[in-house]
């Protein structure tokens, strides 16, 4: 039983750096721009199909494909914010959101216009097919692959926020935005590269999912409502929060599967639910003064 | 006129009416006589147009135009031509039913059909008394919808032309009671299709072969974007065989995930009752394992018969893929409404009604009746083992097995599934 519980658990983590990829960016704009991208699922789902068109590009090169195609999204959400969202900061939320969602129906049809309406799944990559066995039971090395990924990226916001000057920019400019600015931070360049950056992670987990998921048009539509979820959770704009909400999201899944079967679709609401009762600004938000 | 050029017509001639015989198109190719309907005859289509199933809609939405495309060119119905409208179903009751009612109330839709989703074709099937039209359901599988709505609560307007949950739950235990396998488990879809076809797996072979456990399952919900927890818990379980209904993307991303896993050297079956779909076979392409078991509710290599070859041939030359089964099924469903108007001579529902009921069709999938007693049409598809051929873009089925209706299509008085 201790055994089935440990890798019932790791399962669940690999799942979950998936949603923690799409929430970083996802909690990383709303911290600094106040916008709550409804596209990010969009994102995610261009980050597989460039990805996937990289890589039958180079003949498939899953590290071309890993490596490029996430910039490319990058570059997209340079776009979004360069040419449209900048215009809307001082709008009316609901106009905000309106732009956003406007966004998630155009990529949607743009990727059925370019790759068609059919499921692409391209093959697995061979150094990452593998599996290895943890006392009997068989973990693929992706998996494995995955959680390393999802570790990294973490650390490297860490030390990015934490330890680089531009990363002390955001930050004050997410704490106190009017301070920020009357000090000689350059907010309008500064949303540009934070929307990119919160674009390119979005853009790599879509990446990362390419020859494990089933790509389709729309594929961003769950995974949106559930980094939704981890957001708000873990407290809006807090990249720690977005970490241990898609953790707990991920462990509530694969547990839920595995001991409460019939409820598993209710427990990640659940616990929002009770979160959101308890702490309003979410495990680690800020409290609104 | 030149005798050899005489032949030759003759045989043109032959050979259409061969393959368009039952299906009806001959007597278009005579033009038909005209019924002085109402022009044109509407047909309300809806099917799952967007998200990650929505490839599969594709699919029903290539077959509808095609039977289209060829009843107008060939007089239409009467005399009169078909129109059709698209409508997403999203899988979602409320839409389903508020689709249905547009079709009806607004656009003006003399029948209805397509729908993807048992749920929906449930609620739809409910509401066509008081639309007052014929619903012919092209995918939506329970046997509910049958039995019960038109069985026993005699809801004469609703139909169904494509093979029932029968085939997901009956066909499969056929094929399953010969396999090496004792200890059998499910990973299928959280709703009424997955529960209702391993409810009827589970007593359909344990009656055939009593010795067989079922040890364990994982039911996913609809929009399930990873498989890994269901299948690292299912694969706890020790599973010697593992039988799934799941379709669409969520199959592909299965299988995809279950290979990562090794299940298919841990198992000595797997069987995935809607894997022969074309949206599975070309989604999963080079990374469909050899040997799955998969069926559908047609599969274009079978059977081997003219009308068959000609709606592979036709299809593939008007969209340039091969045709997954709700292509066929709603193909299906344009001319069985075509053969049963033009045999009532008139569009009213009630004379409509009795010319569906007892209907013989020469159909692509094979010949096939629509029982009166449950407005179900039966026809027989085989299940199948994946395999690679070089002569095809994607995977096929080889080692075809059918089971035959007589043994796997439940009948009334429809006693109640006891596992």
């Amino acid at each position: 039983m201790g055994h089935a519980l440990l890798f019932q658990g790791i399962v669940g983590l690999s799942e979950a750096m998936y949603l923690w990829l799409v929430a970083a960016g996802l909690s990383l704009i709303f911290g600094v721009l106040r916008v709550l991208n409804f596209a990010h699922g969009g994102l995610y789902m261009l980050g597989a199909y460039f990805a996937f068109a990289v890589s039958r590009a180079s003949g498939g090169s899953f590290w071309m494909a890993l490596l490029v195609g996430p910039l490319l999204v990058a570059a997209v959400g340079w776009v979004m914010e360069f040419g449209f969202l900048r215009r809307v900061y001082r709008a009316e939320v609901s106009v905000q959101l309106l732009l956003t969602f406007a966004f998630v129906l155009i990529f949607d049809d743009l990727v059925k216009l370019v790759f068609g309406p059919v499921y692409q799944s391209p093959p697995t990559p061979a150094a990452l097919s593998g599996a290895v066995s943890i006392g009997g039971s068989v973990l693929p090395v992706y998996h494995l692959f995955i959680l390393g990924v999802g570790v990294l990226v973490g650390l490297g916001l860490w030390v990015f926020l934490e330890r680089t000057r531009f990363g002390l920019v955001i930050r004050a400019t997410a704490a106190d935005r009017e301070m920020a600015c009357a000090l000689g931070v350059r907010s309008s360049r500064l949303f540009t590269w934070v929307f990119v950056l919160g674009a390119w992670l979005a853009g790599l987990g879509g990446a990362l999912s390419m020859p494990v998921r089933a790509i389709s048009p729309g594929m961003g539509e769950f995974i949106i409502i559930e980094a939704f979820v981890v957001v708000v959770l873990g407290g809006l704009g807090s990249l720690r929060g977005a970490f241990l909400g898609a953790v707990l999201i991920g462990l509530l899944h694969a547990y839920g599967i595995l001991f409460l079967p019939v409820f598993e679709l209710a427990l990640a609401y659940v616990a929002m639910a009770a979160v959101l009762v308890v702490r309003p600004w979410g495990l680690f938000g800020v409290r609104e003064t | 006129m030149a005798p050899r050029r005489g032949t030759t017509r003759r045989d043109f001639l032959k050979t259409s009416a061969l393959a368009a015989a039952g299906l009806g198109l001959a007597p278009g190719l005579l033009r038909a006589a005209e019924l002085k309907l109402k022009k044109p005859i509407k047909i309300g289509c809806q099917t799952i147009l967007s998200g990650p199933l929505g490839g599969y809609g594709e699919f029903m939405r290539k077959g509808t135009v095609l039977a289209q495309e060829e009843i107008n060119g060939h007089g239409g119905i009467g005399g009169s031509p078909i129109e059709l409208n698209f409508r997403d179903e999203e899988l979602k009751v409320d839409v389903g039913v508020k689709n249905a009612r547009y079709f009806v109330q607004d656009w003006g839709a003399d029948f209805l059909i397509g729908i993807d989703s048992s749920a929906v074709a449930l609620a739809v099937g409910e509401i066509m008394p008081s639309l007052d039209r014929i619903l012919i359901v092209t995918h939506g599988a329970t046997e509910k919808f049958n039995e019960d709505l038109v069985y026993k609560k005699h809801i004469k307007q609703c139909f169904r032309v494509c093979v029932p949950v029968y085939q997901d739950g009956i066909a499969s235990a056929f094929i399953a009671k010969d396999l090496p396998v004792k200890r059998w488990a499910t990973i299928s879809p959280d709703y009424e299709y997955g529960r209702t076809s391993w409810k009827m797996f589970r007593a359909t072979l344990k009656k055939l072969k009593p010795d067989v456990e079922f040890v364990g399952e994982s039911f996913a919900k609809f929009g399930t974007v990873d498989f890994s927890s269901h299948i690292s818990k299912v694969m706890g379980l020790a599973p010697e065989g593992i039988f799934s209904t799941e379709w669409g993307g969520e199959a592909v991303t299965m299988i995809k995930q279950a290979k990562l896993f090794k299940v298919f050297e841990q198992t000595k079956a797997f069987m995935v009752a809607m894997g022969s779909a074309m949206d599975v076979l070309q989604g999963l392409g080079a990374d469909y394992p050899d040997g799955i078991w998969a069926s559908g509710r047609y599969y274009f290599g079978y059977p081997d018969t003219p009308e068959n070859k000609r709606f592979v041939e036709t299809f593939r030359k008007r969209w340039d893929t091969y045709p997954s089964y709700p292509s066929e099924t709603s193909y299906t469903a344009l001319y069985a409404i075509k053969k049963a108007v033009e045999k009532a001579g008139t569009l009213d529902i009630d004379p409509v009604i009795r010319a569906l009921e007892g209907l013989e069709l020469s159909r692509p999938a094979g010949p096939c009746v629509i029982r009166k007693e449950d407005h179900q049409a039966v026809y027989a598809v085989p299940w199948g083992r994946i395999k690679h051929d070089p002569k095809y873009p994607m995977p096929i089925l080889g080692d075809l097995r059918i089971a035959p209706t007589s043994e796997y299509y439940r009948h009334p008085p429809f006693p109640p599934v006891e596992v």
